[in-house]
């Protein structure tokens, strides 16, 4: 654990330093520049922190859906409140992630939101996070919150292979240009980037990544010392 | 220095970044340690 | 009872119960009316393209499916039937029951919401039938299937109504997208190949949605 905190403070601190201080240069030399991309030029620095921001909240996503089905299977409390802190920490990246690219876009193309692939399918994570949350307060009893939640956190999972491979094919809206080529429509892409912007990109992802499993295992700490609080009370 | 900075202005937005950044680290590995503080009281009980 | 006894009984009970009572059907019946009516006060005698007519179609059997199609497993908790159905019957009797009277229902709704179109609407043309027919098939089953699961879900739930479309908006949205667009070649009079690749996600969506269901359901159903 303590591997990934401190690893997390330096990937990070690395990707705020050469993200943001590496120059941008017409005929880039070697690795601390940067080529100027076409529409893009500074803005282009969005995508070191932009980009992790929608991995972090569909990694979110993933592991609620994965502590889910552990406690399906398991019935192991202890489960639910992994899903549960999971699911909180990846709408926390979710909201920043669109309201980042809502402004990177407003820059970019013109208007807060266009309904591009991309945004479209961030926007119903959102919607599943928000329906994920009004479900488990609709519910009083423990052990029936943990076990549909669960349930739900499942069934939205598996539309989300729809958004990833299909929607691309028939919304086939404007791809955000510099970002190149898309192999679908999560924040996972395939990038052409020059290798050191790439080395960047890739260090803020793992980083960003380390910092979600941080903040999981502080939330889940601070949520299972609530738990049995609570017990004792009782 | 500030002619510097006022060159290269990029520089300015690292430093803000940065502060911003250590602010929220320190934050974090306080509650860190606090949590575990809290953690090992519940557990003498 | 074997299995598919047991379900063909839960599907006539329930057909039953609603006939009996014909609250679920007048309503969703009046909220079909009043829902057209509404967009026909709104659009008077505007020329709509394609693709905003088969949006508002949609939309119209998107809330009328949200404000009906709960009723099968609510009902059954208002009614404090639900442990009784428990003992009865096993879990994929009672899912594919329900499963199958929601399929019902919702092709009786789009039916009439089709009716209602071609009359209220003269721009409602439908030139490619093929395409309309079975998109409407197709939809009418996709959206019985998430919703069951749904609704499922939130009968046991503390806030229902609200809660059923906020859950099955997420779940929905691939079908919807999928159907609107297949519904706006079909009054566009494309040729029938033009959809296959609707017609394929539909079909795909169809059967990941029921077998999902249908593994989940036994986690829903029993305590």
């Amino acid at each position: 654990m303590r591997f990934v905190k401190h690893s997390a403070i330096a990937f990070i601190t690395f990707v705020i330093l050469a993200g943001i201080a590496i120059p941008i240069v017409p005929q880039p030399q070697g690795w601390l520049e940067f080529p100027i991309i076409p529409g893009l030029e500074e803005k282009v620095r969005s995508i070191f922190f932009h980009v992790p921001m929608a991995w972090a909240s569909v990694l979110g996503f993933l592991s609620a859906l994965y502590y889910g089905f552990r406690y399906l299977q398991t019935k192991d409390f202890d489960y639910d409140i992994k899903s549960v802190s999971s699911a909180g920490l990846g709408m926390m990246f979710c909201i920043l992630a669109t309201v980042t690219g809502s402004i990177w876009a407003k820059f970019n193309w013109g208007s807060f939101w266009n309904w591009d692939p991309r945004e479209t399918s961030i926007f119903i994570l959102l919607l599943i996070y928000g329906a994920y949350f009004a479900l488990r307060s609709a519910l009083s009893s423990d052990e029936v919150r943990a076990r549909l939640s669960a349930v739900y956190s499942i069934l939205a999972g598996l539309t989300a292979p729809f958004f990833i491979f299909v929607m691309p094919r028939i919304v086939g809206g404007l791809h955000p240009g510099a970002k190149g080529d898309t192999a679908g429509s999560t924040p996972v892409a395939q990038l052409h980037m020059p290798p050191n912007m790439r080395f960047v990109f890739i260090v803020g992802l793992v980083g960003f990544s380390l910092l979600f499993v941080w903040l999981l295992d502080m939330r889940v700490r601070i949520a299972r010392i609530e738990y049995q609080i609570s017990l004792k009370e009782n | 220095m500030c002619e510097f900075l006022n060159q290269n202005q990029m520089y300015i937005v690292l430093v803000i970044t940065l502060i911003i950044w250590s602010g929220i680290i320190w934050y974090l590995v306080r509650i860190d340690k606090k949590v575990g503080q809290i953690e090992k009281r519940l557990k003498k009980d | 009872m074997n299995f598919i006894t047991s379900t063909l009984a839960i599907v006539s009970k329930d057909i039953h119960s609603e006939l009996r009572t014909r609250y679920a059907m007048n309503a969703l019946l009046m909220f079909i009316v009043t829902s057209v009516a509404t967009i026909l006060f709104a659009l008077r005698e505007d020329e709509v393209s394609t693709e905003v007519l088969s949006g508002m179609f949609w939309v119209v059997i998107f809330f009328t499916a949200m404000s009906g199609l709960s009723r099968i497993f609510v009902s059954e908790e208002e009614r404090g039937t639900t442990m009784a159905l428990q003992l009865v019957a096993s879990p994929s009797a009672v899912y594919f029951g329900k499963l199958i009277f929601n399929c019902g229902l919702t092709l009786a709704l789009s039916s009439a919401v089709t009716i209602l179109y071609l009359v209220a609407f003269p721009m409602f043309v439908i030139k490619s039938m093929a395409i309309f027919i079975l998109t409407i098939f197709l939809g009418s089953i996709g959206f019985a299937a998430a919703a069951t699961i749904i609704a499922a879900i939130i009968a046991k739930a503390n806030t229902k109504g609200t809660l059923y479309p906020v859950l099955s908006f997420p779940i929905l949205i691939p079908l919807i997208m999928t159907v609107m667009k297949s519904t706006a070649r079909a009054l566009d009079g494309e040729i029938f190949t033009t959809a296959l690749g609707e017609f394929q996600i539909l079909a795909s969506y169809l059967m990941i949605m029921i077998a999902g269901s249908y593994l989940l359901f036994d986690y829903v159903w029993k305590e």
